[in-house]
């Protein structure tokens, strides 16, 4: 129980000396320490916070960045190494620049990314929640169903779906939709569930709230600090399985710049040309590492607000 | 009596402070507390939630996180020998050795995959140097001490094979085990039934006089200590406000708190009068937004009598089951029953009493009125017609108030969307009107109306239940079901809950159906009560008669197993 004292020195002199904090008021780092957005604040999130924001300013304003036609090759400069020839990471096979082709295929690889894992979040949310809900036939086979699908290797089941129904943007964002959402459902079910258990639910259910309030006001907000935990989490692992796809060739079309494909084209000249492996190979690991910082920022954050441990 | 220790002193502690060191605070847990024990004493340490007397005891072991804590002064010595300066190896031969520890909750003390068998033999031979056969007739010999029927059954059982009771005994016999020469019991019976708790404190007492081991018994229970005790240690915001013996302390208290503590029990108190709580300036912190009552006649302006003389509720042949076995497709095939044919009714304005102990089916009856399980068989009739075939809204008169309030409120919404929740089913006030119904709620509850956009978890317990109850009365009840609402706070909380129940039942002649397992609570607030006991009924009628003059076998045992301060000086 809090009814301990919690010694405070008297006064914002004494708690500045006692902080040992500048007494300056423009000192901007005792400012920072006495603030509220300290307690929020940890070199984890400040880190994902800056690389999440310049992967934004990339994919956003990616036009502009770019220093040349991602498209158009000069096989005058082919293998071109980083700085050349005004290449900022060098060129390819066919004198495309690796930095222009790095930041189309963000472009492309984020935008398949979120598509799928906006259509993932709402499939999970809808059917963890429905399977929460009531027990009864509804949850039973939903229940089996994701078993059933997550039976199955992920990536195999993929590559059948892709190869029947064809390349392309829209292809690979469905499929990757419509197979991947196990994660948010297995997820909202188990908590949810939990959430249904709770006395102030039961409340809510004897004073006449309906089905549909119940579920909107207690359980999915109940729910909310973990699906933004698991939608960055989630987001770089379609990320990979992305460029998993397209660097087996069935992904994105051929000749587009993703970093699945600029994979792929870089095997032939593996020793000849590193850098033309190392440039979608960074993009990626950076790319998957933010998402994963955001994700643990967010828990971090939910933690520290203590809404997600606090029910 | 003086706290000055004798040379004979099993355990010293001298002057001692702890803080907690937080990430950018410090809690000041003790704040200089000295208290010892002789051989073969047995000594209470009492204090409400947050007194510190949790920490004492983790303390003498060294067992909280060495850097979250300070020490800033005193000492603890354990026969002699200073613990705060001890290396890890001596500590480990004093942890168990010298010193062990019971806990409150037998089943998480206990490792749920480890038979009785392996768990004693671990704490044994880590202690004393004998093979294994001996450390099996020592443990069999122990369990019997401790007045196990079948004790080869539990010596080769699972925890989860065994009662909370029984679990207790295997604790109380491992912590005998290596012969220490002091016992620290924390809480030892809090999670257990009143019949199961008779025997356990019983056997502690007679092992601790038979071997002459000490004992240190933490509880928030006073007549627990009255009945257990010598002498007594009572703990209040990390400070030993008095100190004696128990019954120097309890038969004249002289600290203002220790006095209060014993004023906000409703154990020999008039019934239905308003209990004493300790003043608000003592428990600051604790329940300091509460407001004296001020009810607003325009929320409940509109309540009418349902009729003086009839039932307003009754219970005809109520049983519930749960399904307990099913078949291949799903369907249940045989039933267990919870609720059997009860047999109840309840009159405008006054109380009902349910008490029974855990899994006699009192809850399960409660939740078949507000309609969370299906009733099997029987009917449940409100103002004379089946409460099923009441329209929504007279089906809301009936309303109900949880134990636990950290369960009972949604963590993410204010306090006034809380109260109002009911309010808005099928309507949809502005949110000022909510607001506004809301505040008056928190008046009517004794809350500070301005409370009304914090968070639950900015309250205590205590304020977090009239919160609960609030919402409740949004709707004008006629009939309020009580499920524990009080089990799950500390004494002058509990008192101060209670005699908010009986104002607002004074001014809206509510009716309660009160579930409880508090004897003394239940003496204190019912006009009636029925003891139920294995699903059924066992004997009902006024609060006075059955509670004084029990007839049957049953309730018999139920009052003789509670601890009361008055038995306790009679022995």
């Amino acid at each position: 129980m809090a009814d301990h004292q919690i010694s405070k020195p008297e006064g914002p002199v004494a708690i500045a000396k006692a902080e040992g904090a500048s007494l300056n008021p423009l000192d901007p780092i005792a400012r920072f320490n006495r603030s509220k957005l300290k307690q929020y604040t940890n070199i984890e999130i400040v880190v994902a916070s800056i690389l999440f924001i310049a992967i934004v300013i990339l994919a956003v304003f990616g036009a502009f960045l770019q220093t040349h036609d991602p498209m158009q090759g000069d096989l005058m400069a082919r293998f071109a190494k980083a700085g050349e020839k005004d290449y900022l990471l060098g060129s390819d096979h066919l004198g495309r620049d690796l930095w222009s082709r790095a930041v189309a295929g963000l472009q492309w690889s984020m935008a398949c990314a979120l598509t799928a894992n906006i259509i993932n979040l709402f499939i999970g949310t809808t059917l963890g929640l429905m399977a929460a809900e009531k027990e009864g036939w509804a949850r039973t086979i939903i229940r089996q169903f994701t078993d059933t699908l997550q039976s199955f290797p992920f990536l195999v089941v993929a590559i059948v779906v892709v190869v029947i129904v064809g390349h392309g943007f829209v292809p690979l964002v469905f499929t990757l939709g419509l197979l991947a959402w196990v994660v948010f459902m297995r997820v909202v079910y188990a908590e949810a569930t939990s959430i249904y258990q709770r006395d102030y639910v039961k409340a809510a259910r004897i004073a006449g709230v309906s089905r549909i309030a119940i579920m909107f006001g207690h359980v999915l907000p109940g729910v909310r600090a973990s699906l933004f935990v698991i939608f960055a989490f989630h987001f770089a692992g379609l990320l990979i399985a992305e460029s998993a796809l397209s660097f087996l060739g069935i992904g994105a079309p051929l000749g587009v710049p993703t970093w699945g494909n600029m994979l792929a084209e870089s095997r032939q000249y593996l020793l000849k040309a590193p850098g033309m492996l190392m440039v979608p190979a960074g993009a990626i690991v950076l790319a998957v590492i933010t998402m994963n910082l955001v994700g643990d920022g967010i828990a971090s954050l939910s933690r520290k607000r203590g809404r997600s441990i606090d029910v | 009596m003086t706290s000055v220790a004798s040379p004979s002193s099993v355990l010293n502690i001298d002057n001692l402070a702890l803080h907690f060191l937080g990430q950018d605070s410090v809690v000041e847990a003790l704040k200089g507390i000295s208290l010892h024990i002789d051989k073969g004493e047995v000594v209470g340490v009492v204090g409400e939630s947050g007194s510190g007397k949790s920490v004492t005891a983790l303390n003498i072991l060294r067992l909280l996180p060495r850097t979250k804590t300070k020490i800033p002064h005193g000492a603890v010595s354990v026969l002699g020998r200073d613990v705060l300066t001890m290396g890890e190896k001596d500590l480990q031969h004093v942890r168990g050795g010298e010193v062990s520890m019971i806990f409150q909750e037998p089943m998480t003390a206990l490792n749920p995959v480890l038979r009785v068998r392996e768990q004693m033999f671990d704490v044994i031979m880590r202690h004393q140097k004998i093979t294994e056969g001996e450390a099996e007739r020592l443990s069999l010999n122990l369990l019997a001490d401790m007045k196990i029927q079948d004790t080869e059954r539990v010596f080769n059982a699972y925890p989860h094979e065994l009662s909370g009771g029984m679990r207790q005994r295997v604790m109380i016999a491992m912590a005998f085990s290596c012969n220490p020469k002091l016992i620290v019991a924390d809480e030892p019976t809090t999670a257990l039934d009143v019949t199961v708790q008779a025997q356990i404190l019983n056997l502690l007492k007679e092992r601790a006089r038979a071997t002459k081991t000490s004992v240190m018994l933490i509880t928030h229970d006073l007549a627990v200590v009255a009945q257990l005790c010598d002498r007594v240690y009572v703990m209040y915001k990390g400070k030993i406000v008095e100190q004696g013996l128990t019954r120097d302390v309890i038969g004249k208290p002289q600290h203002a708190y220790t006095r209060a503590l014993l004023n906000a029990l409703p154990e020999g108190k008039k019934p239905k009068s308003r209990l004493e709580t300790v003043a608000a300036s003592m428990i600051e912190g604790a329940d300091s937004a509460a407001a004296p009552v001020v009810v607003r006649t325009t929320i409940q302006a509109g309540f009418k009598l349902y009729g003086q003389g009839q039932p307003l509720f009754e219970a005809v042949n109520a049983t519930v089951s749960y399904p307990k076995k099913y078949n291949l497709l799903g369907r249940a095939i045989s039933f267990q029953t919870a609720v059997d044919h009860v047999n109840l009714s309840i009159t405008e304005g006054q109380t009902l009493a349910i008490v029974g102990e855990s899994g006699c089916g009192k809850t399960s009856f409660a939740n078949s009125i507000v309609g969370l399980v299906p009733l099997a068989e029987g009917e449940l009739r409100y103002k004379g017609k089946n409460l099923k075939d009441h329209d929504d809204l007279t089906r809301r008169e009936v309303q109900i108030v949880f134990q636990d309030p950290q369960s009972s409120l949604d963590p993410r919404w204010p306090t006034w969307r809380i109260m109002t929740e009911p309010l808005t089913v099928g309507k949809s006030p502005s949110r000022n009107e909510l607001r506004e119904t809301a505040a008056g709620l928190c008046e009517m509850v004794g809350l500070d109306p301005s409370a009304i956009d914090r968070l639950p978890h900015e309250f205590s317990g205590g304020q977090r239940q009239r919160i609960a109850i609030g919402r409740a009365l949004s709707v004008h009840p006629r009939l309020l079901i009580l499920d524990e609402p009080t089990s799950a706070l500390d004494v002058s909380v509990q008192a101060q809950i209670l005699n908010l129940l009986l104002d607002l039942q004074e001014k809206f002649q509510l009716s309660y159906l009160f579930i409880s397992h508090n004897v003394a609570v239940v003496r204190h607030i019912s006009d009636y009560v029925a003891v139920m006991y294995m699903g059924k009924v066992v004997e009902t009628g006024a609060a006075d008669q059955v509670l004084s003059r029990p007839e049957h076998a049953y309730t018999r045992t139920l009052m003789d197993a509670v601890p009361t301060l008055e038995r306790a000086f009679a022995a």
